[in-house]
């Protein structure tokens, strides 16, 4: 069968080995690399979707977090999916939530099981966990879902981030089992482990085995210097499938 | 990865990133400024009032081909929306066509060519030089 999420390497640059390559989605092919335009709550502020279009935007990003709280995915479901929803007959990529749930959350508590936080539209409690983020996304119907992991600080201990590294393998199994539509939408296993070498060799290693059909380079980006983030990159994408693309 | 500047888009690629994305085009776009190929410009400030020239002279978007510098000016310190708008445009068409240029380089295998061209315009090579 058909898997929903499709990569092939079209050619290497000969000088410094970039990709040029050609993802095909249920909503589209389109050639990588790219930008991808964000739309946190299902709209790329201000646009519509045509511009969208006309300019060339052939996938968008759309926020777990946000779309999980208001309007809820049950609401998104019962409109027929994020496309239909907002209109967008393209590309669609959710995140898995975590991010925004240990950025922007208060009164955060993470557990092996998940993370519980306080609602801040309404005050309710919430929990996600990686089943829940995988029903979330389920529910919201985008091409490309993302495993919920902890994306914890580049500058956190050696010992937190390797439990957190391993707890993050360990919910990216969880929601591979959770996961209820492989034949229309790809799940992602991110890759965390800080500004630490060998630990990002092993969230590497732990996904790999796992064999999603794309990976993500998380916790970059979050403050640290370009040549630290260009080191991480450097150790990490090398260990990745070439038969996959990588966010 | 979350990576919406010039600089980190292109070493990005190098190193093998295939699909990036970001707030920060639309974000800085409603505080009226903008991507060029000749460097940020925030098109708020007083000296654009009668700049009649589009944002960006090399760029072929919808708000470049119709509107000023010095309309956009007018209308983002008017707190028009439109404003916001044609500057939000602007910054997806100019990160996307950045993105359309560097997969040309890998075909055509001069993307370092393309990089020290891009950031010696972008003024990258300049001292104290901002990311956006």
């Amino acid at each position: 069968m058909q898997p929903a999420i499709s990569y092939r390497l079209i050619k290497k640059e000969k000088h410094t080995g970039a990709r040029l390559g050609e993802i095909t989605t249920p909503h589209g092919t389109f050639r990588t690399p790219i930008f991808m335009p964000v739309g946190t709550q299902a709209t790329v502020k201000t646009l519509a979707p045509e511009e969208l279009d006309e300019m060339g935007a052939t996938i968008i990003l759309a926020n777990t977090y946000h779309l999980w709280l208001r309007p809820g995915e049950d609401i998104v479901k019962q409109a027929g999916g994020l496309h239909k929803f907002m209109n967008w007959d393209h590309g669609i990529l959710t995140d898995s939530g975590g991010f925004q749930v240990f950025s922007l959350a208060k009164n955060r508590d993470i557990s092996e099981k998940g993370v519980t936080f306080k609602n801040e539209i309404n005050g309710d409690r919430m929990f996600l966990s990686p089943e829940k983020a995988i029903q979330i996304e389920n529910d919201l119907g985008p091409d490309i879902m993302m495993s919920l992991d902890e994306c914890p600080p580049f500058f956190e201990t050696y010992d937190y981030v390797k439990k957190s590294v391993e707890r993050t393998s360990r919910w990216a199994e969880r929601g591979l089992k959770a996961h209820r539509n492989p034949q229309t939408q790809g799940l992602f296993g991110i890759v965390q482990g800080a500004g630490f070498e060998d630990l990002r060799k092993q969230s590497a290693s732990d996904l790999v085995s796992m064999d999603f059909p794309g990976y993500s380079i998380g916790g970059l980006s979050v403050g640290e210097s370009k040549a630290e983030m260009n080191r991480i990159l450097e150790v990490t994408t090398p260990l990745l499938p070439e038969n996959k693309p990588v966010i | 990865m979350g990576v919406g500047v010039t600089d980190s888009l292109i070493d990005g690629v190098i190193r093998g990133i295939d699909m990036f994305d970001c707030v920060l085009p639309t974000r800085i776009a409603r505080n009226g400024t903008v991507m060029t190929s000749h460097g940020r410009l925030v098109v708020k400030n007083a000296e654009y009032a009668r700049d009649f020239g589009p944002l960006d002279d090399q760029c072929s978007c919808y708000t470049c081909r119709n509107y000023s510098r010095a309309y956009i000016r007018h209308l983002i310190k008017s707190g028009e929306t439109f404003g916001l708008r044609l500057a939000s445009y602007h910054n997806l068409y100019y990160l996307i066509h950045l993105m359309k240029r560097v997969q040309q380089a890998i075909l055509d295998d001069n993307l370092l060519d393309l990089r020290a061209e891009v950031f010696e315009q972008y003024g990258y090579n300049k001292p104290n030089a901002k990311s956006f």
